[in-house]
């Protein structure tokens, strides 16, 4: 695990979590549900473990403080990109630098919607970066308007920052 | 791992969606209760891969569909008629009750002249004539595969017949059973449905419920792997098949339940990513199949 993945992990979720799934293991009665609570108890256990090993993990960053709150800045790594900024401390892409951003080559996979520039590498949808024909890198907002016009579905992407 | 030994109760109610129907059916037309109707499968533009598929269906099996729970008009695939008779008897249909099955687009260039099913009166008929003369006087209509759903491969770019689905040239519901090819349970579940109950809850693409609920994504084997960011490198590799341009996150299917070949396996279990068959658009909107050298691994 990057150490750079690490930001909007928050400790105290992860926790709450943990304990959530505890208290609920006491009183369920059905097999099948708790199976599926230990699956869930396991998979958060073996991402603290996870975030632990990036942390203490030695050269490849310095020890780190822990992320104690979603949203914080990340803590390490640059990007395989340097990234274009400009004061204000938002990102701007123009179009030809949007257009590295293809998710080929081990870059991320970036696509601009109505100006706003979002990360769908990680985006199931947008496996290997192709999307019903369309490709990372690229400004799709008349694609989106014509395919998923009146869906809320891009805020649940990561926003990245701006076209220019 | 084979879906026989899952105890999970919504994996066994889910395999068994069409097998309880068609238990239920069996039933009914063991007592006399359900009455047979008539069945229709016209073939159009593409491969026969539908009816191929539902010959392998084993619950129940194609002999059964025939003699006990339709009267099977007319296939010209296995009908043991030819030429003007066959079509006769096609065409005999029309004025009373029947349910057409369609597999294959429907070429419209130059009048639809590039797929004529046979000659009637002298006069040849082409696929676009047979399904909308056809398909306006069906009980229902129930497209199969691909091609019938929405072009499929059939409109592949740059589809030089100008393909388009069943759909486009009827002015009525078509149940729509996307695949390629179809599942035989997609298809006697849906028949078997209609025959005991009608028609079976659609989603907003027509597709039956029963079947089409679910991403592949959802139900997938590997999706540990996936929520955790561990991705194949090449095909063979046991883990999620994301980075390779898996298409299970988009196709909405119950494969990982239900299984191809009676029910014995199906693509990733087989370590190949899925390439939704399933979905809209297929093959075109769901290329490339296969990608390396994709985007970074977000957690190892
Ligand atoms: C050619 C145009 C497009 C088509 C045909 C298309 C089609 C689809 C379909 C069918 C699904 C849902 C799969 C399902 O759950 O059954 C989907 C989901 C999604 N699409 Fe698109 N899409 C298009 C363009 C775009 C663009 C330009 C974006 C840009 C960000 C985008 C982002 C997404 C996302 C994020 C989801 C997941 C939605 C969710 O979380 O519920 N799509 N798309
Ligand atoms: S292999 Fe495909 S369907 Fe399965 S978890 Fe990975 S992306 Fe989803």
């Amino acid at each position: 695990m990057r150490a750079q993945d690490l930001s909007g992990i928050s400790f105290d979720s992860i926790i709450a979590e943990v304990n959530y799934d505890i208290n609920l293991l006491y009183v369920v009665p059905c097999v099948y549900t708790r199976n599926m609570i230990l699956n869930h108890l396991r998979d958060r256990i073996s991402m603290v473990e996870s975030v632990t090993k990036a942390i203490i993990q030695p050269g490849q960053l310095q020890p780190q403080p822990l992320p104690l709150q979603p949203g914080v800045t990340p803590i390490a790594e640059p990007p395989a990109l340097q990234q274009p900024t400009t004061p204000g401390n938002q990102t701007t892409f123009t179009l030809q630098e949007l257009s590295k951003y293809d998710g080929k080559g081990g870059n991320p996979a970036y696509v601009t919607v109505n100006g706003t520039v979002y990360d769908v590498t990680s985006n199931a949808t947008w496996a290997a970066a192709t999307h019903f024909g369309l490709t990372a890198g690229k400004d799709l907002s008349n694609e989106f308007v014509s395919c998923h016009a009146g869906e809320s579905i891009l805020s649940k992407l990561k926003v990245v920052g701006k076209l220019v | 791992m084979s879906n026989r030994s899952i105890t999970c109760p919504e994996y066994k109610a889910r395999l068994n969606t069409a097998a309880n129907l068609l238990d239920t059916m069996k039933t009914q037309i063991r007592q006399g209760v359900l009455k047979k109707r008539n069945l229709v499968w016209l073939e159009l533009t593409g491969c026969s891969g539908n009816i191929i598929s539902l010959l392998d269906g084993s619950n129940p099996d194609f002999k059964y569909l025939i003699s006990q729970m339709t009267n099977f008009i007319y296939n010209n695939s296995l009908s043991a008629s030819e030429g003007e008779v066959a079509m006769e008897q096609l065409f005999s249909v029309l004025g009373s009750d029947y349910i057409l099955a369609v597999e294959g687009a429907v070429t419209t260039k130059n009048n639809g002249l590039y797929n004529i099913i046979g000659r009637l009166n002298g006069k040849l008929v082409t696929a676009i004539e047979a399904v909308k003369t056809l398909g306006e006087k069906a009980a229902f209509v129930i497209a199969i595969g691909a091609c019938a759903t929405h072009g499929g491969v059939s409109a592949a770019r740059p589809n030089p017949a100008e393909c388009v689905s069943v759909q486009s040239v009827l002015n009525r519901k078509v149940i729509k059973l996307p695949g390629c090819p179809c599942h035989p349970d997609w298809f006697m579940g849906t028949l078997a449905h209609i025959l005991l109950y009608g028609e079976p809850d659609l989603d907003r693409r027509d597709r039956p419920l029963l079947f089409y609920s679910t991403l592949i994504h959802d139900r997938c084997p590997r999706r540990s792997y996936f929520d955790k960011g561990i991705f194949a490198e090449k095909l063979g590799d046991k883990t999620c098949m994301f980075k390779l341009g898996c298409r299970g996150p988009v196709t909405r299917i119950d494969c990982p339940i239900r299984q191809w070949n009676q029910y014995v396996n199906w693509p990733i279990e087989d370590d190949t990513p899925c390439i939704g068959c399933a979905q809209f658009g297929f093959p075109d909107a769901m290329e490339p199949f296969i990608s390396y050298n994709t985007t970074r691994e977000v957690r190892r």
